[in-house]
């Protein structure tokens, strides 16, 4: 059975979307009426279109053949990885420390096989935030790792 | 202050040594972002926001606005000599300028693709110009159902226009509107959507949501399969133009930056829809049809020139009416917004050094452009050689930087994470990231617009049919979505007679 699950999918999970933030608005705010509207009228009605918006992708996607396109994990996961380190690291490690690790994490998905150029690219990128954020504009970022977070994480 | 005063005043600002920085800044950022295939003038614009934060907003509107039509000017390049459109204004410019480089030609390609730009881009300032101060003395008499009208109208028209699924681009619209509604309204003091979490009281954070839209989801998109042939050496002498081809130029060029003037100043329709009816309209006009598609400078030149007019005039509903006809305008939008500075109507009375600083600094940017793409064309050329591996780790640490910087808070950057990775897959189930940015920034604006309408109107929703200009918005609104569902039910009825 041949079926788009792209906006299936999708749409399944934009009209649960829809529905949860209009039963929520709907539930907690005022929604008051057309001539003094409350904080819950237009949440409840963009829910509810949301809701119905949502159906109408995945309903005819149900018997169609979709072009799939697959997922690049690695990337994916090195990229947004490599954010979340940052996020994490920029207290306890440091700025110069997190960019290397960052830079590191973030190229390891790359075609080009090889160490050599990672080294080099992490080297390059991270000499540059250093003179940019740390020397030049001298952002009050900690730019060595900070001992007395690490233990406190 | 009438036009001529205007830009008299105007070029006292855009002269400023500040100014002139940033807008030389900002045009280099958007033709290197344009050349380089792979990240776009909304992820570029994105990453810039957070530097907005500690200069003027005139220096911030000027150098945001250059980095969006240089790129246009840089987009042509990739497109023309590998056929990979730096940006998806210029995707059409590769149809014929791509053979034209096969042939040889790459040199005349560029040089008609960036004359044509300039001219576009002139002529753009000039309508530009005359549509403002028209539309900003019409402004005036607009009231709050008028505007929730037009805003109404422009994200139909981008969800109708833009190609892709009418369904799916009102999702993501709608979508968009909802993230809009986090944070404390206005009215009541009360916290929408927040779940209890401080960090979401201002809203959904700007900076952090076009990073993870654009910028994030754009490079993780974008790196398997990313390294492309190196293109052969352009120089400047290989440039100059044969009397042919100089002759075939002028009338598409003109056809073109009339055509982008009109639609780029409409919402909804922006500078790549333009450039593709440019490349359409010459097709059809054209003496010998037959030659476009195997190297046409017809077809390089409309379309540029059109995409630039377009990117111009784009600003005319931006500034005057305070309401964005594209995600790129709602992203200029927000980043004003930051500022603290609210485009409309009284924008040009109260702050004029704004908007006649900007027009005038859009002259001052084109003419550099021209001056530095023309004899540095080398330059931009050898760019291409730089492998998209080497640049995308770079970028992701200056998005984490950027987001940081902003207030200092990890979760921020915890945020673009999450967002870019809501981005990445909506990206690959095709749904468009850029309606669902638009419906953001306009969602606000809408939302206070239609409660003030229905507070005058004391609850009477008529009053959208009974106002002239309010219900010409209306109807072309309900034209369009008849019109999208009426396409959507002849496909599918198509597809089963072929099944």
């Amino acid at each position: 059975m041949q079926r788009d699950h792209h906006d299936l999918w999708g749409g399944l999970t934009l009209a649960a979307a829809g529905l949860g933030v209009a039963v929520w608005s709907g539930v907690h705010y005022d929604f008051g009426a057309l001539r003094a509207m409350g904080p819950g009228f237009f949440p409840t009605i963009l829910g509810a279109l949301l809701a119905v918006l949502g159906l109408l992708v995945a309903i005819p996607a149900w018997t169609r053949a979709g072009v799939p396109s697959p997922i690049h994990w690695p990337e994916a996961l090195a990229v947004l990885g490599a954010i979340v380190l940052f996020g994490f690291g920029m207290h306890r490690l440091g700025l110069v420390l997190t960019t290397a690790l960052a830079v590191l994490l973030a190229s390891w998905p790359a075609e080009r096989p090889g160490w050599v150029w990672r080294l080099a690219l992490c080297a390059a990128v991270t000499a540059l935030v250093w003179l940019v954020f740390g020397v030049g504009l001298k952002m009050s970022i900690p730019l060595w790792p900070q001992l007395s977070r690490l233990g406190i994480g | 202050m009438g036009a001529w005063e205007g830009l008299l005043y105007g070029l006292g600002v855009a002269l400023q040594p500040e100014i002139m920085l940033y807008c030389l800044i900002g045009v280099v950022l958007g033709t290197l972002i344009g050349v380089l295939p792979g990240i776009g003038a909304m992820a570029a614009i994105s990453l810039l926001l957070p530097i907005t934060y500690y200069i003027t907003p005139e220096a911030a509107l000027v150098m945001l606005a250059g980095v969006y039509y240089g790129s246009q000017y840089g987009g042509a390049v990739s497109s023309i000599l590998l056929r990979l459109p730096g940006t998806p204004q210029s995707a059409v410019t590769a149809l014929d300028g791509y053979p034209m480089a096969r042939q040889g030609r790459a040199g005349q390609a560029l040089f008609a693709s960036m004359v044509s730009s300039f001219v576009g881009s002139i002529l753009g300032i000039v309508v530009l110009v005359l549509l403002a101060s028209w539309l900003g003395r019409v402004a005036t008499q607009f009231g709050a159902a008028d505007y929730a009208a037009m805003m109404i109208l422009g994200l139909v028209a981008a969800s109708t226009i833009g190609g892709g699924a009418p369904a799916k681009s009102f999702a993501m619209v709608v979508l968009g509107l909802i993230l809009g509604t986090v944070g404390t309204d206005v009215n009541s003091g009360v916290q929408r959507l927040t779940f209890g979490s401080t960090q979401l009281m201002d809203g959904v954070n700007l900076v952090a949501l076009a990073m993870g839209l654009f910028g994030v989801a754009e490079v993780i998109g974008n790196i398997r399969g990313s390294d492309h042939g190196s293109p052969d050496k352009v120089t400047f002498a290989q440039m100059k133009p044969t009397r042919d081809d100089s002759r075939r130029m002028v009338m598409p060029t003109l056809r073109g930056s009339a055509l982008g003037s009109f639609f780029g100043s409409l919402p909804g329709t922006g500078s790549t829809i333009s450039s593709f009816l440019s490349y359409a309209m010459e097709r059809r006009v054209a003496r010998q049809p037959e030659r476009f598609g195997s190297g046409a400078i017809e077809g390089v030149a409309g379309p540029e020139a059109a995409n630039n007019a377009a990117a111009i005039t784009a600003f005319v509903p931006t500034l005057t009416l305070g309401i964005p006809g594209d995600p790129i305008m709602a992203l200029m939008l927000g980043a004003l917004v930051i500022h603290g500075v609210q485009p409309g109507p009284m924008m040009l009375e109260a702050r004029p050094e704004m908007f006649w600083g900007l027009v005038v600094s859009f002259g001052i940017g084109n003419l550099l452009l021209l001056i530095l793409n023309l004899p540095l064309i080398g330059i931009w050329v050898s760019l291409l050689r730089l492998p998209f591996r080497w640049l995308y780790p770079a970028i992701i640490v200056f998005v984490c930087l950027g987001v940081y910087s902003v207030r200092g808070s990890s979760f921020d950057v915890l945020a673009v994470a999450m967002i870019g990775a809501v981005g990445y897959l909506l990206a690959l189930a095709r749904f468009s990231p850029a309606l669902l940015l638009l419906g953001f920034v306009l969602g606000p604006l809408i939302e206070t617009n239609l409660r003030r309408a229905m507070l005058i109107s004391r609850g009477d929703p008529m009053v959208f049919l009974e106002r002239p200009i309010a219900a010409g918005f209306i109807l072309a609104s309900a034209a369009l979505i008849l019109w999208s569902v009426w396409g959507a039910v002849r496909s599918a009825r198509r597809r089963s007679a072929t099944r």
